[in-house]
């Protein structure tokens, strides 16, 4: 009798224990791979690992996919498959994820999680489409100046205030056979858009491409048009890596070398370029915010990005799970604030609600200084923005692809932004513009 | 009957993942689609845009150069090589390989080669600057005037070793006779090229010349790696144009219309050589 009541006992045990392997929900993560940079180590270390230990029910696997993530996973999405937790580009991929009702609603999940509150707004409107939240932005940029501080100190320069100043810096640092800028668009020519973009939010101001943003002024208007003529100018002078044709061959490596090795004086790049100039040994660097190239400045403004999201799939089978693992990288300000940190602040910065304590004293001050005015001077209403955030998909391939041709004298800048102005027409009429918060 | 039975399922998986992909998205160039959503018919709607787009135009044109450039360059160069080498008696193996090499190497491994090499700063642009060539000191892939002749340089580069290895094999194939008989008559090794190799080995050239048109049109990689179509499309190529337009702009129904053109430009090429070989031409 002992034995049987054992043997009973056994099987219910075996039967419960496997019920409960069985019951709990796998979530599957796809994510673009940069296995190179150690990023996919971290992203398990603290975002996989970090949500299955917190809790029991959901089993989260990442699944690093090589090469054209986007392509992928459009492939899968149309197929009706794909993965629970959807990551994507930008905010162009989630508009048309949408309206294909591809996405699950987070308006619920918002709401009931509060995620208004710990979101910056901003940010959070960049996933709205239609009244619904579609997605969680995953990361912010924008566009900052990196200078060598040593080289500046040494030669008596400071930095310019406006565009007189900004021409005078660059000839004086030309004259000491330097480039006034380190970069180039080899294997990534979309760094014309960070030029682009630069000067729009610069010269023709924020309110302006605001404004022609939601279709309450042309393009062609003359503020624009100075301020492309305005980095033909400077494109043409060298002011990147020496001239037009040296910006076209060099890479990421090769400016970072240039901004490394004194052959250029100043860096103008996103935010993700901390990871260079942390990496400059020797010198002291320093960053500051672009200054605005009109001829007397003003108060200088952060051009809002955000790079990749995080949806939910709605052929998911597991909505529920996947949202509770968004839901878990919401709410867990300290982890992301590790995590960003072992990536020097250049991946996985959420827009969220931060305090100067959250970062640390182990944080490089510049750094936390960077995040701190950020907060302050976006939330004062000094914000601009980039291209890749809000403009719809052709006008955002036209302004970087269709540069080049205004800068080899191909078409005039007023005929580029007729162009533009056509294309913005056109997403407007076929209702694919990407959501701009009211200034 | 049963000679279909054998090719049924063959005939079945090329209707599966070849025929019906390929009519689907014939049908698509005649829609709005933007890859995600609703498809709407416009006619042709996509093709009048088309034939009014100034990238597009420049596109065509290029690709022409490009084929233009296949047939001559490389083609010439790998009949001069071919016919050289047939009269190597020792290491002929190695300089097939030394010839084929460049063929079997991956693009990206090619591109990144000659991107380096043309580099303004680190490459022979710097070489030419110091010896004080100014003039030579650029770079052929960032300049526009040049950089479409650069890439298809390299692509050449890549592709005539080739030529040179299908040529050398029809070579091999003519009749040692046939040379005997122009040694006997007095023939200069030119007179043999022309009158004896070039007839012998016609139906191999032809089909080079006809893979090269065809394989012209697809043209992507090199111009995709090296140039991505730029310096302000002065590289663009219509398999590039294509690209962007279906996965940069989401203009699906767009670059179906573009596809739907390349797919009748290759069978008109293919049904012109169809009718040489009806009228008698050894293809």
């Amino acid at each position: 009798m002992r034995i049987k009541n054992l043997l009973y006992g056994i099987v219910a045990s075996t039967v419960l224990f496997s019920t409960a392997v069985v019951a709990k929900t796998d979530v599957i993560w796809w994510e673009y791979s940069e296995e190179g940079s150690g990023l996919n180590d971290a992203l398990v270390k603290y975002i996989q690992d970090g949500f299955n230990q917190s809790q029991e029910d959901v089993e989260l696997e990442i699944i690093f996919k090589e090469g054209e993530y986007n392509e992928a996973t459009r492939t899968a999405l149309l197929a009706g498959v794909g993965p629970d937790i959807i990551s994507s580009s930008g905010a162009t991929y989630v508009a048309k994820y949408a309206s294909g009702g591809f996405l699950m609603s987070l308006e619920e999940v918002a709401e009931k999680n509060g995620w208004k509150d710990k979101i910056l707004p901003w940010a959070y409107n960049t996933g709205v489409f239609g009244g619904n939240l579609y997605s969680l932005p995953k990361n912010y940029e924008s566009m900052l100046y990196f200078y060598n501080k040593t080289l500046f100190d040494e030669n008596g320069w400071s930095l310019p205030t406006n565009l007189g100043e900004y021409e005078a810096l660059a000839g004086m640092i030309q004259s000491k056979g330097m480039y006034p800028f380190a970069y180039g668009s080899s294997g990534w020519p979309m760094t014309h858009e960070h030029l682009a973009g630069n000067y729009l939010n610069t010269v023709a101001g924020p309110d302006n491409v605001y404004k022609a943003m939601i279709g309450e002024k042309e393009w062609t208007a003359p503020e624009f048009v100075e301020a492309l003529e305005l980095l033909k100018k400077h494109m043409m002078a060298g002011y990147w890596s020496g001239s037009l044709e040296n910006y076209y061959a060099v890479g990421w490596d090769d400016f970072s070398a240039q901004f490394h090795n004194r052959e250029a004086a100043m860096l103008q790049i996103g935010s993700w370029g901390f990871e260079i100039a942390t990496a400059l040994e020797g010198d002291e660097w320093g960053w500051a915010p672009l200054p605005i190239l009109t001829k007397n400045g003003g108060e200088p403004n952060y051009q809002l990005s955000v790079g990749g999201t995080l949806s939910v799939n709605a052929a998911s089978k597991n909505q529920d799970a996947a949202a509770e693992v968004l839901n878990w990288i919401v709410s867990n300000r300290e982890t992301i604030v590790e995590f960003t940190k072992s990536r020097d602040f250049g991946a996985w910065l959420m827009p969220l609600y931060y305090e100067a304590s959250d970062f640390g004293d182990d944080v490089d001050p510049r750094l936390r200084d960077y995040l701190v005015d950020f907060s302050e001077r976006t939330g004062k209403g000094h914000y601009g923005y980039t291209t890749w955030t809000y403009y719809p998909p052709e006008a955002g391939t036209h302004i970087w692809k269709d540069m080049e041709v205004v800068w080899a004298g191909d078409i005039s800048v007023k005929e580029f932004l007729g162009e533009q102005q056509e294309l913005w027409e056109k997403a407007r009429k076929n209702n694919e513009l990407l959501p701009i918060a009211a200034r | 009957m049963t000679s279909w039975l054998f090719l049924a399922p063959v005939l079945f998986i090329h209707l599966l993942v070849v025929a019906v992909p390929s009519l689907s998205s014939l049908a698509l160039c005649f829609t709005d689609w933007n890859g995600f959503g609703k498809i709407n018919f416009v006619g042709f709607e996509n093709f009048i845009e088309l034939f009014d787009d100034r990238v597009f135009k420049k596109a065509v044109t290029h690709n022409l150069i490009w084929t233009g450039l296949f047939l001559t360059v490389p083609i010439a160069l790998a009949l001069l090589a071919a016919f050289l080498l047939t009269g190597v008696r020792r290491f002929q193996m190695f300089y097939r390989f030394v010839f084929f090499f460049p063929y079997i190497l991956a693009s990206i491994v090619n591109c990144l080669i000659w991107k380096y090499l043309f580099h303004p700063i680190h490459g022979l642009a710097a070489f030419f600057r110091d010896i004080g060539w100014e003039s030579l000191a650029t770079s052929p892939l960032t300049t526009k005037e040049t950089s479409l002749y650069a890439v298809a340089f390299v692509d050449g580069w890549h592709f005539w070793g080739f030529l040179v290895v299908i040529y050398i094999t029809a070579m091999y194939q003519v009749e040692e006779s046939l040379y005997e008989a122009a040694d006997i008559e007095g023939a200069s090794k030119w007179q043999k090229f022309r009158y004896v190799t070039f007839p012998s080995i016609r139906p191999m050239f032809l089909f080079s010349f006809l893979i090269i048109i065809i394989w012209s049109v697809p043209a992507f990689d090199y111009v995709y790696i090296l140039t991505s179509g730029g310096p302000a499309y002065s590289s663009e190529v219509v398999a590039n144009f294509m690209y962007f337009e279906a996965f940069r702009n989401m203009n699906v129904g767009y670059a179906s219309a573009v596809g739907a053109l390349m797919f009748v430009y290759v069978f008109t090429i293919l049904g012109f050589f169809w009718t040489l070989r009806k009228l008698g031409w050894e293809i």
